[in-house]
């Protein structure tokens, strides 16, 4: 029983992008709870000014090796409405097509690699694949299709080259489609045996309403684009996400806390099931129903199913995709659109793997960036970390330290927080007073 | 400085078609750009010409992908191994077991890190041939250039490349 606990991470270079979580109880009630990531203060914002408009989403693909393709299609729809370019219905497919292969990508390496390890009660992926190499297996062979579609539609497994302002510089052949097309339907076996194993994990039992947080379409199950919607009952468009979403610095942390409705919001798979469960496909949505994730859902530890639900997702919406593409033809004339640098501003909203990214451009009439503004998912996440972290801690206090730390760590993977940090997250020093 | 490896032999034998090369790292972030920054470099060069040269940014995971197929891969990145600023570090396909152990630090891999991959890909039974090549970077502060140290370090590693091909 832990009626005081001093929890503090030691303090880690921010090199590695490890975070920090300080826990301070006595007699049972919390004194003291930071999460903190001393993320790199974003200069990334500030490289991306005087770039022609041509550059951003090159550069953008590099921030991250798990989010290039969030990175570059949100770096692409900022520059896209800023200079008033218009991209054919083929381009947003593909673009569609792509996005699901990233979302595939990072869910399997979350969930399989980083989250279910936890649930196993084995330290990492390492032991995993020997304990259960079946389910390591499955997690490559997926991640390798994904792979494989990512290269095929960008150029490169991880940050495309193809995927440019106005279209694609190169697109994919009729032969290629229909590969791809096979290559998702191998999926399916692995899909229904990976059902099988996270039906029997023990999903902690907890519950925190908060605000959900997505992008919201009227005809999918919106990853790529849509308007930016709230379980607390607002919708808005992307443009004016500013209207709702707000950023403050905290003397704690390099990284910069938001708010909308509520003093926190959360973002990510969980949010966008939350908000858009209803344009599931049915085969997703019975996986849904198999693994009790049902709307709205206010446990934290279920964003990890929900990830695994949109695994589904996607691979049934790229056949869709697909199908749709081989129908009406692919056609080099739509491949690129007109480009006339001009003066504006536009922000490119998407759902990266983790939650809402948003990238928001202002140009000059050079077509060159004059002013950058990026709010990522992981900082729109802290907030409600720690929120999540008031609830859970005092609910636990009577289970042993040991546990108190795997459940506190557990919780805070669920989040998929940028990988670096979850992966190493708390080489936790736990000292009682 | 080089890890004294028992012989400096590789496990398989294979050809130049056989050889893989895979930079590491995030050119956007200064020095942690060094691998590549070679890889571009060994592409304008006649002699890696027939040999697979990687632009493998912050994806580490995919080396798994990466290795199968290839007789022998050679990783070049932003590493830590306990050696001066600037100093290249040659670990050879038989010290691949210490490099392991030691959990030397690679700078901004937003993935599972080097060491964690290569306990995986021994875990996994999957027959390897690497051989690593690390820089210890100055700086890894956002910019797209190298510091003049480590930029002035990349016809060593090239001369490291060539030899480790060994063909």
């Amino acid at each position: 029983m832990a009626n005081n606990l001093n929890i503090e991470e030691s303090p880690v270079s921010r090199l590695e992008g490890h975070g920090d979580l300080i826990l301070d109880v006595k007699n049972k009630k919390i004194k003291k709870l930071i999460f903190r990531i001393p993320e790199s203060p974003r200069f990334f914002e500030a490289m991306l000014v005087g770039r022609k408009y041509d550059e951003p989403s090159h550069i953008s693909s590099r921030i991250c090796g798990i989010c290039s393709v969030a990175h570059t299609c949100a770096s692409i729809k900022a520059t896209e409405k800023a200079l008033d370019i218009k991209p054919s219905k083929q381009t947003i497919n593909l673009r569609k097509l792509i996005y699901h292969h990233e979302n595939i990508q990072s869910n399997v390496l979350h969930v399989y690699f980083l989250a279910a390890p936890d649930f196993f009660g084995v330290g990492s992926v390492v032991p995993l694949a020997e304990t259960h190499p079946e389910v390591v297996n499955i997690a490559l062979r997926t991640k390798k299709m994904a792979n494989d579609m990512v290269r095929i539609i960008g150029g490169r497994a991880v940050h495309p080259v193809r995927t440019v302002v106005g279209g694609f510089t190169k697109l994919p052949t009729k032969e290629e489609m229909i590969k791809m097309k096979e290559m998702l339907k191998s999926c399916y076996p692995d899909l229904e045996k990976s059902l099988e194993v996270l039906k029997t994990l023990d999903i902690p039992d907890f519950k925190r309403e908060t605000e959900y947080i997505s992008i919201s379409d009227t005809s999918d199950y919106a990853l790529y684009d849509g308007k930016i919607k709230s379980t607390d009952g607002w919708e808005i468009d992307d443009q004016n996400y500013l209207d709702k979403i707000n950023e403050k610095v905290v003397q704690y942390s390099t990284a910069k806390h938001c708010w909308a409705s509520r003093d926190a919001f959360m973002v990510g798979a969980l949010a966008r099931f939350n908000n858009n469960h209803d344009k599931l496909t049915d085969n997703a949505k019975k996986y849904a129903e198999e693994l009790g994730l049902k709307a709205p859902c206010y446990n934290t530890f279920m964003n990890n199913i929900a990830q695994f639900v949109e695994i589904v997702q996607s691979v049934d919406d790229s056949i869709r995709l697909i199908d749709e593409i081989l129908e009406e033809g692919l056609d080099e004339d739509k491949a690129m659109a007109e480009i006339k640098p001009k003066a504006g501003r536009g922000a490119g909203v998407v759902e990266a793997p983790r939650g809402l990214l948003i990238h928001d451009y202002t140009y000059n009439d050079k077509g060159r960036v004059e002013k950058a503004n990026l709010i990522i998912p992981t900082g729109m996440n802290y907030a409600n970390i720690e929120k999540d972290m008031h609830a859970l801690v005092p609910a636990i206090i009577d289970k042993s330290e040991d546990e108190i730390k795997l459940a506190c760590e557990m919780l805070i993977r669920a989040y998929d927080p940028c990988i670096s940090c979850s992966t190493h997250f708390l080489n936790v020093k736990l000292v009682n007073k | 400085m080089t890890f004294a490896g028992k012989n400096n032999s590789s496990k398989n034998v294979y050809t130049r078609t056989d050889v893989r090369i895979i930079g590491f790292g995030n050119k956007y972030r200064s020095d942690d750009g060094i691998g590549i920054r070679v890889v571009e470099e060994l592409e304008k060069l006649d002699f890696f010409k027939n040999i697979e040269i990687i632009d493998g940014g912050t994806s580490g995971t995919d080396l798994i992908f990466l290795i199968k197929g290839c007789g022998k891969l050679i990783i070049i990145d932003a590493i830590d191994a306990g050696q001066n600023t600037g100093d290249v570090v040659n670990i050879k396909a038989d010290d691949i077991e210490e490099f392991i152990k030691k959990d030397y630090k690679r700078f901004s891999l937003h993935d599972l890190n080097l060491s964690d991959i290569l306990k995986l890909i021994k875990a996994l039974k999957i027959d390897t041939n690497i051989s690593i090549i690390g820089v210890k970077p100055k700086s890894i502060d956002f910019g797209d250039k190298l510091s003049q140290e480590i930029e002035k370090k990349i016809p060593e590693i090239i001369s490291i490349i060539k030899k480790e091909i060994n063909i």
